[in-house]
């Protein structure tokens, strides 16, 4: 028997009521939400120096700017150049024979203006030594890549990838590099990896490839940006409690611990920015720019990467662009994004183009998978090397009654 | 073989038949033209029978994008992905070979190898070939998905150009195509009025 769904339609049922019940209380929180942000632009500077002494237990944005304030498109660039990459991975499979992971990283490169061209690349690799298999410290401590882990080294992967791809164009043409999802390594938060781990992954990875592409904008215009459709962030929404909260300094824990509501903060609690955005934006405008106060950022260093964003409204959604402090300081560099964003936008139908097809180049069905062990297998027959599979993997493969 | 010349590759083979996918986007022969391709030292005639352009993908549908293009090619300048997501494709009907000096108008041992590069065939090698029309056999023949009529008629008239005299080519056609077609007067009918189109 697999899932019954006749069981399970009352639950979801019980579900939709609940979603009904908070989305009547939603209209409230958000007329007090938008009458909040007037008050504050008006006094913006007491409010920052109120977040900088604020003690809070959830994140709250960094404010760049008015936080009300409009920034109109301009127009994007006759000639330039977006490049994408996404990854995806076949895990560690401690079922299988082998012990061995997989990724693949699709690359794609729209050129746009008086010589349109389109490159495709999918790039798997596989990782099977014992040095590739985990991260390891200098004095003997490892951690294997799989699970989580795993994911964040894709991540790392999909960045270099692209720092690659742009560093071998050769052009005079204004480029935008985009990434799926956040510039904020958010699997690294609070999951207690040792300091190798993040050395290794974030300042000797990530970090390194991002200062690529700062180094290429001095050859020509070159932007990094990351993406995030659909976005569930509150950290501007965070700033608006900072500004209902009565105690200063903030200090949730000294004065609302274990209060999860009534609080004078709650009255705006549960909207997110892209709902708020939804409204005080028009078509194609952007955000003020803020910065993120994630804990896994302070470790990027007083850096030229610290993340900032914004939310642009597009036709059928808010998303939220991510770029490091170098492009968010720059302002030739964060209108190319902004307008090069909503430029793709348009191009796919909601979704950057660029990001859309580098997602297709990368992506592993569930049948590649099986294919891909089947190969695995097969080779290691012909090679007559035997590994042992495990009984669940086998009776998962052989079903009988 | 004019490496420079090759148009397309075989993605499906045969005896009777390949599939071949182009190099360029719309760009495959005309139906009814001869193109040539390459097994075990010999080359291998074929008929263009079908031509399709479609999405690289089979689970990607291809959607309308140009009702704000001024034209068709504004569509691809604006989408250059477009040329990487669809391709175009042609099948052909194989109708003899060449082995050594010889030209041999019946099916090859082995079809064309996966792979292989396909060229179109110049005016010489198609007089060259149509010499004699002991081909047109397998053209009357074949079962398609669209009428054979349609790709014997085109293909007499495009081959009709490489001879000095094209009449008296169709001429020599007709006959016998009507040798062929005796017992089926309504086909004989259809293909003869293609011709004088």
């Amino acid at each position: 028997m697999t899932l019954d769904i006749a069981q399970v339609y009352g639950q979801i049922e019980a579900m939709a009521t609940d979603v009904k019940a908070r989305q009547a209380d939603y209209g409230q929180k958000f007329d007090f939400a938008l009458q909040t942000i007037s008050i504050i632009s008006d006094n913006q500077e007491q409010l920052d120096r109120k977040i900088q002494n604020a003690r809070t237990t959830w994140l709250v944005a960094g404010l760049k700017e008015k936080i009300g304030v409009r920034r109109p498109l301009k127009t994007c660039p006759d000639n330039f150049i977006v490049v994408a990459s996404d990854g995806s991975h076949i895990d560690v499979d401690r079922h299988q024979s082998a012990h061995l992971f997989l990724l693949n990283i699709g690359l794609v490169q729209l050129q746009y203006g008086n010589a349109p061209d389109a490159c495709f690349l999918s790039i798997p690799s596989l990782y099977f030594s014992a040095d590739e298999l985990s991260i390891r410290s200098q004095d003997g401590r490892q951690a294997p890549l799989e699970g989580p882990l795993l994911g964040i080294k894709r991540g790392v992967e999909e960045c270099r990838y692209l720092a690659d791809r742009v560093c071998e164009i050769d052009t005079h043409l204004p480029m935008v590099a985009l990434i799926d999802g956040s510039l904020i390594m958010w699997g690294l938060v609070g999951q207690r990896y040792e300091d190798f781990v993040i050395d290794q992954l974030l300042v000797n990875g990530f970090l390194k490839q991002l200062d690529r592409f700062a180094v290429l904008n001095q050859r020509n215009q070159t932007a990094i940006a990351s993406y995030i459709s659909f976005p569930r962030s509150t950290d501007v929404v965070n700033v608006l409690r900072v500004q209902l909260c009565p105690y200063d300094p903030v200090d949730c824990d000294k004065y609302c611990k274990g209060k999860f509501e009534g609080r004078e903060c709650d009255r705006v609690g549960g909207l997110l920015d892209r709902v708020l955005f939804g409204e005080l934006l028009s078509q194609g405008e952007r955000s003020a720019l803020f910065s993120s106060s994630s804990s896994i950022v302070e470790k990027y260093g007083s850096h030229q990467h610290q993340v900032c964003f914004f939310y642009v409204k597009l036709d059928e959604e808010v998303a939220r662009v991510e770029v490091p402090l170098w492009v968010a300081d720059n302002k030739v560099l964060l209108d190319l994004v902004h307008s090069a964003i909503v430029d793709q936008c348009n191009r796919g139908f909601g979704y950057p183009v660029a990001l859309s097809e580098a997602h297709e180049q990368a992506v592993v069905t569930g049948a590649d998978r099986e294919q891909f062990w089947n190969l695995v297998d097969r080779v290691l027959n012909e090679g007559n090397i035997s590994l042992q599979h495990s009984l669940k993997q086998t009776s998962k493969r052989v079903k009988w009654i | 073989m004019d490496l420079k010349q090759k148009i397309a590759e075989v993605v499906e083979t045969s005896n009777a038949e390949f599939t071949a996918q182009c190099y360029e986007l719309d760009e495959a022969p005309a139906l009814g033209s001869m193109v040539k391709t390459k097994n075990k030292g010999c080359e291998i005639y074929a008929i263009l029978y079908s031509s399709s352009t479609h999405g690289m993908d089979p689970n990607r549908r291809i959607i309308a994008r140009g009702q704000n293009a001024g034209s068709e090619a504004d569509i691809y300048r604006a989408n250059p992905q477009l040329s990487k997501l669809l391709s175009t494709d042609f099948k052909a009907l194989i109708v003899g070979y060449s082995q050594g000096k010889a030209v041999l108008q019946f099916l090859p041992p082995s079809p064309a190898s996966i792979y292989a590069f396909v060229y179109p065939c110049d005016m010489n090698e198609v007089r060259e070939f149509t010499q004699s029309l002991n081909f047109l056999s397998l053209l009357t023949d074949a079962r398609l998905p669209l009428s054979p009529d349609e790709v014997i008629a085109a293909f007499l008239r495009y081959a009709s150009l490489s001879h000095p005299s094209p009449h008296d080519f169709l001429v020599k056609a007709g006959k016998e195509i009507a040798w062929l077609l005796s017992n089926d007067i309504r086909r004989l009918d259809s293909i003869l009025k293609r011709l004088q189109g």
